[in-house]
């Protein structure tokens, strides 16, 4: 199951995704058609409602079969956090990363706290 | 060590049964540990490379922020919403391949960039072109990290859920069927052992019958014969008398027991 | 002689830039800036300067380098707005077509969005104000260049940029703006230099021509450069988008559109005096920033010039760009790159 998905997807603010899509990870599915499927999410401070961001990381997660790694900014992970702890299928992975504005906090990634979790720190 | 045992008739052919069962448990017990010790090892190897990968990220990716700077620093505007609205295919993309560790399949992602796609070309065609190819650059070498870690982070979470499943295998035998197993053959082989106990005693029973039974005709015959010996003795004349059977019955008796010791000892 | 006259129309207004002007900060106070740790200093030793206050209104948690960098903007723009409706004139037309620019920047972005389908109100907010236009909005009924032109660009003053462009695109695709993008500026910077050249006095004319020279230059340098890498822009495709001014032009200029590598970009370059060097050390945007901002200030040199806006502006942008680098710098560590900033003042 793993061999065609081969795409990388992002939930981040504009600058992570904007780095991230320079480097060419974009796709858009459909493009001229109403069900342009984009694989890249732009968070946006204050704007974006937390059942925006569920509903689109259940999109990436659930419903595409083609997204391989889905990276998420790691305070816009904080927003779902439970989601996420819930989340433990292999595919996609899920990798939270920093942004410009919120260094990365190893405390807070559920992958980690389950590294922690299980050698008992 | 609590006394469950399987609900089985204590037979000899159960018996068996159960230390070919025993045999294999033992031998399925050990092989299970190895595999879960190597993968344990691979485990612990990969959470600590986890832990350095994701530090390494921080710096990468912080980095990678600022090569954007720049570029917003040179084109003087956000460039992001040009960006988000030139992607049509990814150029960046990655493969699955499968590594075997002690029998579980672990994928490890393999990024490959297709050189044909370029949404991008134009980008800072005017301003700041030099330093949206480097940003691109940057953040190429930092999604490369990123698939990095993802590979690992996958690895972790199939290996974490294989473990998990060996190690309830492991002592699944180790503390529920290898005792209970090893409880029947104790169950089956008691019950035997009660079994011939009984028999023994039995035998032993009817044997005691058998001598008291012989004695009793024993002294039966001994009256006879007196009697015999008293009557010829009042006609001497007919003194011819028949041979005695008394012999044979003892004998038989002597077979059974025997036999039945042969048993007992197996 | 002209500066007899020049008061009558234009000297409150340059009296008013030149007071924007040493609004401008100065290299010492850059320094001060360098020195904060934290945005919240940045904040506080901005506040000492002409910024003001400009931030008084966030609080320390929301403060980020993208608000400061729109704080500032938006300061700009409120000058820049009050001083475009002190003139009239030549003298407002010549501010107008400062703001073309911004205009053409504007037309692209709703173009592109438009191709997208992307929600009309989410692109305007991204606009430039500057650029702004009553139009503006209705550019998203337009698929294809020809209606676009006829229904909404024709009653704009970017018009006559257009009459370039049909020959190449009937659809409309990302390929396409960036190239259109680039005709009209390259339109834009011949219509001003000509209206600088017959319609401003000296000594602004002269001035204003070095300026836009200058600014054609730095295009056509930037082109040859980036488009070394992709393979949809021939000679004569670049010939169409380097500007037919400057320094450069015409041999240099007609090198450029021929050059295929660095090397014989580099060449070209060679036989202009002024940027002989340009290309042999450090980020070629920072020596473009640093030319500009040289001959901004000598601009300020003169008087009885309206040319001191564009000046002025500039170097505000500048100063923007200055205050968000060091701001950058400042939220990701990165302290060995602060100094990165060009001042003059």
């Amino acid at each position: 199951m793993a061999e065609k998905r081969t795409l990388l997807a992002v939930i981040g603010d504009e600058n992570t995704t904007t780095g991230l899509l320079l480097a060419g990870i974009g796709q858009i599915s459909n493009s001229n058609t109403e069900l342009a499927d984009k694989n890249f999410f732009v968070y946006q401070e204050g704007k974006t409602t937390r059942e925006e961001i569920t509903d689109i990381f259940e999109h990436f997660t659930e419903e595409r079969d083609d997204i391989a790694i889905l990276l998420i900014n790691q305070h816009v992970a904080e927003i779902i956090r439970s989601k996420i702890d819930a989340f433990v299928n292999p595919f996609p992975a899920i990798l939270e990363i920093p942004s410009k504005d919120h260094p990365y906090d190893p405390e807070k990634d559920s992958v980690l706290k389950r590294v922690r979790k299980l050698f008992g720190e | 060590m609590s006394g469950t045992r399987e609900q089985v008739f204590p037979t000899r052919m159960t018996l068996g049964l159960m230390k070919t069962k025993l045999k294999g448990a033992n031998q399925g017990y050990s092989l299970l540990k190895r595999k879960s010790e190597a993968l344990t090892k691979r485990f612990r190897d990969i959470t600590k490379r986890i832990d350095d990968a994701k530090q390494k990220m921080g710096r990468v990716m912080q980095t990678a922020a600022f090569s954007l700077a720049e570029v917003s620093y040179a084109t003087g505007e956000n460039i992001g919403y040009q960006v988000q609205e030139s992607v049509l295919n990814a150029r960046f993309k990655v493969r699955a391949r499968q590594e075997n560790v002690s029998g579980v399949y672990l994928p490890q992602f393999e990024s490959f960039v297709d050189p044909e796609i370029n949404d991008f070309k134009l980008t800072g065609l005017g301003r700041g072109g030099q330093q949206v190819q480097r940003a691109k650059e940057i953040y190429s070498k930092a999604v490369e990290t990123l698939v990095e870690l993802a590979s690992l982070q996958t690895a972790f979470i199939i290996l974490d859920e294989v473990i998990k499943v060996t190690n309830r295998r492991v002592n699944a035998i180790e503390h529920v069927i290898i005792p209970r197993t090893e409880n029947t053959i104790a169950y089956i082989n008691s019950e035997l052992d009660e079994l011939d106990r009984e028999e023994f005693y039995r035998l032993k029973k009817v044997q005691e019958k058998k001598q008291q039974e012989t004695a009793r005709l024993d002294a039966e015959m001994k009256a006879k014969r007196l009697e015999e010996e008293r009557l010829s003795n009042e006609n001497k004349e007919s003194g011819n008398n028949e041979p005695l059977p008394e012999s044979s019955v003892p004998i038989s008796t002597e077979v059974l027991v025997a036999e039945q010791e042969d048993d007992v000892i197996f | 002689m002209e500066g007899i006259y020049f008061n009558i129309d234009n000297g409150f207004i340059e009296g008013v830039v030149r007071g924007y002007r040493n609004g401008l900060l100065t290299s010492n106070q850059y320094i001060n800036l360098t020195q904060c740790d934290t945005l919240e200093d940045l904040k506080l030793q901005l506040s000492s300067t002409d910024y003001g206050n400009f931030l008084s209104s966030v609080s320390t948690d929301a403060l980020t380098t993208s608000l400061i960098q729109t704080s500032a903007s938006e300061k700009l723009y409120q000058e820049f707005n009050y001083i475009r409706n002190q003139t009239s004139g030549p003298t407002r037309l010549f501010l107008d077509y400062i703001t073309y620019s911004y205009m053409i920047d504007n037309v692209a972005l709703m173009i592109t969005g438009t191709i997208h389908d992307r929600d009309k109100s989410e692109i305007l907010q991204r606009c430039h104000p500057l650029g702004w236009f009553d139009t503006l909005p209705t550019l998203t009924v337009a698929t294809d260049l020809e209606s676009l032109y006829e229904t909404v660009l024709v009653d704009t003053p970017l018009a006559p940029y257009f009459k370039d462009c049909f020959n190449t695109a009937d659809e409309l695709d990302d390929l396409n703006i960036e190239i259109i993008r680039n005709k009209l500026y390259k339109a834009y910077l011949q219509d001003f230099y000509q209206f600088v050249s017959h319609q401003v006095p000296e000594p602004a004319r002269e001035i204003m021509q070095g300026l836009l020279e200058f600014e054609a230059d730095r295009r056509a340098i930037n082109i040859a450069l980036n488009s070394l890498q992709s393979e949809d822009i021939d000679a004569g495709l670049k010939r169409e988008l380097l500007p037919e001014l400057g320094k450069l032009y015409p041999v240099a200029t007609e090198h450029l559109a021929q050059a295929t590598d660095f090397e014989s970009v580099r060449v070209a370059l060679g036989q202009v005096y002024e940027y002989r060097d340009i290309l042999e050390s450090g980020n070629l945007e920072d020596h473009f920033y640093k030319l500009e901002m040289d001959l901004c200030r000598d601009a300020f040199t003169q008087q009885f010039a309206i040319s001191t806006v564009w000046a002025w502006m500039k170097s505000k942008e500048q100063e923007v760009r200055n205050i968000t680098w060091i701001a950058e710098c400042i939220t990701q560590n990165q302290r060995e790159r602060i100094n990165n900033y060009i001042s003059v003042y």
